[in-house]
């Protein structure tokens, strides 16, 4: 008849341990061995023991990174396109998402599947015909065509996961606002922002990594180190042939240390977030 | 109670939407739109940027691609690896999540973790795979060896057996963690109170699993399952750093296939018309997860 | 002497010492107004887009030089992806030369792309400008690769080829000779790898990219055969010469085994790095492994590394597959006088040297070689000179970028399965729709 689970403590406690430290694991594991490879010579790859612990540690590849090959240059190039752009996507998504919710906008759910299906198309054959634009209206080479590009990559999700969360508020909630005599950008700004945080938090993160990665606009639309970002700066570590790993590895780990730690920072509010909001309780 | 909306909204319901949507819609009708249009357009031409030829050749390009066989031997590719790749993803993803959605110590610290597979650019995790599934001295296979799994090393990427087995590994690895936040994030929608029910009634842990989170799971599941299928769908920076769609073409895709053609042989025609079948490929994909979702969501109300 | 490799490593502190002093007194003579030379707004503005290099200098500050050096030109340059991304950099000089409207003057051009650019009408036919007597004092096989149907459409600047690096302490171990036909080449190596002195005995590159097409071209050529002939439309890759060829490059993996199947996924940083780990006997690889070769940080092999021409099978010829950038003038520039005086300047014998030296590229022009200051600080490239006068180039046709996609599908088929009849056959069905024939 009934049976309960047999000694459900103990076992389920390893359990759950050991597949924490296999996440852990999977998580990590190749940023570790990239950590471990900044620190070392080149040499050291070939070694038949590959091994962990730096020996002999050298600090070359950061200092090439920063003082050769002026990463820094593109961090900053990096930072302003993927945070100018992920704060635009918010604001202009939010306001798309709320226009979907809430106003009377008819055929809502085909403008919906309109904005999925632009996301849809392979992004390939749209550098070509985008390039030509850009150099006709003088915008290569700018912050300002990687911001719009960024901006119209990252807003699908935007204002599919934002339209999830505000049409899971209750109607209820704008009957009072209207009752207090509040307007829809009253409605907007001081309740259902607020409310849905979290989804604004997760998507703004995705959307700034995605940027932050994005590689091949980046290298078709920028030719000069005033404004190519960090994968295209990473690729061009390479001269000719030569890979120089320990250079790559170590800006590798420049570059992913603070998206970590951004996400440490807002993790609870990314697990929130990726709620589509129904908590049915 | 209140289920009237007041008649004031409906005056002012006319323009405020459109402006609302504005900002939104002119990045991507800019963006997406004209170059959509314009890659549809180019593929009823033969555009070559080499010879400068640019004539409308109706149908020509689609009829020679259904005869080529490079491009059945990509499409075969890219859907067997959106299939595997996306139910691999989703099934590890699952079993990390549910692990995940258990309170334990350190639990934040490996929730942060999981997306550094996510946050490392695709450039680096590309060639760092390169390096660690390299045949003669990449660590997997020191790894293996050491715990004599293997007697000699494996040549992951120079078999035509094993590449495109490669490939799938390192987008599994990139991708599941992600997935597994998304799956996350709807575990936590199931009731506390309908399992500790199901618990009392007798239910083992499985059945609990089964029968009382899965179905309430299921439209979480079904629309990761598609983004992540169409994003797998349009896999390029993995195989064209790996393997550049080799060997012998076992592991060429669509989008590198696409990519050689428009910007190597500079076919801006056929590479558009590649293109397009590209993306009604994945039309048909969306809309058959469509069917289910509205399916299963018709069903769960 | 610390020196500079082609990878850009922290330069050599008496060269940038001495390249600033003098930019520092032309800075100073122009800001203490000694004659100055006309004002840059009575110069002739040219733009000039080059792919990016790492080196002592950079091409922007060579560029400068020259803007120093004269008062009627002056050449603002425009940075292209290094030649790493070379599919970009193609796509963004195909991009703008379609355009047509003189921008940019002057560029670089892969010498892969000359005969499409000059195919589409692109490049500016420079044979007025260059007399006959110039053009032999380059490289042979360099101007044969910058011509196009008769018309030389484009300036030589730096020079690479395949080649073969040996372990000379391995070869001295069992007392060989170094191999000049590939029969040889693979004896040796065999006897190395039997006896356990290199785990591999030749590594190559066979990665589904251009770099098979180099390969295939060495192997191919020195067998007496090619892809295309003279004509660029007879297709001769079914021959019999050819199919001995891929047939050696397939037995090196499944008959003798002197190389490991990897190869067939290892373009050339990954068939570099086992040689330099002191792992294989012999590599074929371009010009830049000798500097990471004689790096004490990055090779376990420093001082052991000896370089000769690729071997050949009996009876004909070794092959070196021809690489580098070339210079090419915009056909529609509307300021030709200026282009053509910037692009003589660049590719003039002091200039040439001063790439060499100062980024490590090899100069077109043979006498160069000979110049003292190359050869103390440059002995390596001084050495090479034999290597370069037997470059060959890739087939010459407009349609090359079609072309090399379907021989690297067909030759790593062929590779994979060992059907090599087979698959270049189809090969050759391929190709001549695509040329025409």
């Amino acid at each position: 008849m009934a049976q309960v689970g047999v000694r459900p403590g103990t076992l389920r406690r390893m359990a759950l341990r050991g597949g924490a430290v296999l996440i852990m694991l999977w998580s990590v594991a190749p940023f570790i061995w990239q950590l471990s490879t900044s620190f070392q010579e080149d040499r050291a790859l070939m070694s038949p023991t590959p091994s962990l612990i730096p020996h002999p540690l050298t600090f070359e590849h950061f200092f090439n990174i920063f003082a050769v090959k002026h990463f820094q240059s593109y961090v900053f190039n990096s930072t302003i396109a993927a945070g100018v752009s992920t704060l635009l996507c918010l604001a202009f998504g939010a306001l798309a998402a709320f226009a979907l919710s809430r106003l009377n906008v008819r055929g809502r759910f085909g403008v919906l599947a309109l904005i999925l299906s632009v996301s849809m198309f392979p992004q390939i054959a749209i550098v070509g015909p985008l390039y030509l634009i850009a150099a006709d209206l003088n915008l290569l080479d700018t912050y300002t065509i990687l911001i719009v590009i960024y901006l119209a990559l990252g807003l699908p999700l935007v204002i599919w996961v934002l339209f999830g969360y505000f049409d899971t508020v209750p109607r209820e909630v704008d009957e009072a606002a209207r009752i207090d005599g509040a307007g829809p950008i009253r409605l907007l700004l001081q309740i259902m922002l607020p409310m849905s945080l979290p989804g604004l938090v997760t998507t703004g993160l995705l959307a700034f990594i995605a940027a932050w990665n994005e590689f091949m606009f980046a290298l078709a639309f920028t030719s000069n180190i005033d404004h190519q970002t960090i994968p295209v700066g990473i690729a061009n570590f390479t001269n000719l042939y030569y890979v120089p790993w320990g250079d790559i590895a170590a800006a590798s780990v420049v570059v992913t240390v603070p998206l970590v730690l951004l996400v440490l920072v807002f993790q609870r509010h990314i697990i929130q977030g990726l709620t589509q909001g129904a908590v049915k309780e | 109670m209140r289920t009237m909306a007041a008649p004031r909204r409906r005056r002012r319901g006319n323009w405020a939407p459109l402006l609302f949507l504005l900002p939104a819609a002119m990045p991507l009708a800019v963006v997406t739109t004209y170059p959509i249009l314009q890659g549809v357009w180019l593929a009823f031409r033969n555009t070559a940027l080499a010879t400068q030829e640019n004539a409308f050749v109706g149908l020509a390009n689609f009829r020679t691609l259904a005869t080529d066989d490079l491009f059945w031997n990509a499409w075969r590719h890219t859907l067997i690896f959106t299939g595997i790749s996306t139910l691999l993803e989703t099934a590890i993803g699952l079993g990390m999540a549910i692990v995940l959605s258990e309170y334990f110590f350190g639990r934040s610290l490996v929730r942060a973790a999981m997306l550094v597979p996510w946050a490392m650019p695709t450039v680096v995790t590309s060639k760092m795979f390169g390096w660690l599934f390299d045949g003669q001295n990449g660590v997997i296979n020191w790894l293996l060896r050491s715990v004599h799994l293997i007697s000699r090393n494996i040549d992951w990427y120079g078999s035509t057996h094993n590449a495109f087995g490669t490939i799938i590994a390192a987008d599994v690895w990139k991708t599941a963690p992600f997935m597994a936040l998304l799956l996350l994030a709807g575990l936590q929608t199931v009731p506390k109170s309908l399992r500790e029910a199901a618990m009392i009634d007798g239910a083992s842990a499985w059945q609990s699993f089964w029968y009382v989170r899965m179905p309430l799971l299921a439209p979480t599941m079904l629309i990761a399952g598609m983004f992540r299928a169409l994003d797998a769908f349009r896999i390029f920076d993995l195989v064209y750093v790996l393997t550049g769609g080799g060997p012998a073409d076992s592991t060429e895709v669509l989008s590198t296939l696409s990519y050689k053609t428009l910007f190597s042989a500079l076919l801006f025609g056929y590479g558009s018309a590649i293109s397009t079948a590209m993306f009604i490929t994945e039309a048909l994909i969306a809309v058959g997860f469509g069917i289910f979702i509205v399916r299963n969501m018709r069903r769960g109300a | 002497m610390p020196k500079t490799t082609p990878t850009g490593r922290p330069a050599d502190t008496a060269g940038r010492r001495d390249f600033l002093k003098v930019a520092g007194l032309t800075l100073g003579a122009g800001v203490l107004g000694l004659p100055r030379r006309a004002r840059a707004a009575d110069r002739v503005e040219i733009s000039f887009a080059a792919a990016k290099w790492y080196g002592k200098e950079t091409i922007r500050e060579l560029t400068e030089a020259y803007n120093q050096s004269q008062g009627k030109v002056h050449v603002t340059h425009i940075e292209l992806p290094p030649p790493s991304s070379s599919t970009e950099v193609h796509q963004a000089l195909v991009q703008q030369l379609a355009r047509k409207n003189g921008a940019p003057d002057v560029f670089t051009q892969d010498v892969i792309w000359i005969s499409e650019f000059a195919g589409a009408g692109w490049a500016l036919p420079l044979d007025q400008y260059v007399s006959a007597a110039t053009r032999t004092e380059y490289f042979p096989g360099l101007i044969q690769a910058c011509t196009y149907q008769g018309k030389l459409t484009a300036l030589p600047w730096q020079v690479d080829s395949g080649m073969l690096y040996y372990r000379k302490d391995l070869l001295e171990q069992i007392g060989a000779k170094v191999p000049e036909t590939w029969q040889d080449l693979v004896t040796v190596a065999a006897a190395l790898q039997k006896g356990g002195q290199a785990k591999f005995g030749f590594l190559w590159q066979g990665k589904q990219a251009e770099v098979l097409v180099c390969d295939l071209v060495e192997f191919l050529g020195s067998n007496g055969g090619s892809v295309l002939g003279p004509d660029g439309k007879q297709v001769l890759i079914a021959d019999e010469a050819a199919v001995q060829a891929v047939q050696f490059m397939y037995d090196t993996i499944a008959t003798s085994k002197i190389s490991p199947s990897d190869v067939l996924s290892w373009d050339e940083e990954p068939s570099r790095r086992p040689f330099t780990g002191g792992q294989a006997a012999f590599l074929r690889n371009w010009s830049y492994v000798y500097h990471i070769a004689q790096d004490p940080k990055e090779s376990s092999i420093v001082d052991k590394v000896g370089v000769v021409p690729l071997p050949h099978f009996p009876g004909a010829k070794s092959a070196a597959c021809l690489g580098g950038y070339q210079y090419g003038v915009n056909a529609s520039t509307k300021n030709r006088e200026a282009a053509v005086d910037f692009v003589t300047w660049m590719s003039s014998p002091a200039t040439q040297l001063h790439f060499a030296t100062d980024l490590g590229l090899a100069p077109t022009r043979p006498a160069v070689y000979d110049e003292p200051t190359l050869i103390k600080a440059e002995p390596f490239i001084h050495s090479l000179r034999e290597v370069y006068v037997g470059a060959t180039p890739r087939p010459v046709t407009p349609k090359y970028s079609q072309v090399t996609l379907a021989l690297q599908s067909a030759v790593s088929r062929a590779l994979a399965s060992g059907d090599v009849k087979t698959e270049l056959t189809a090969a050759k069905t391929r190709i001549a729709a695509i040329v025409g024939a």
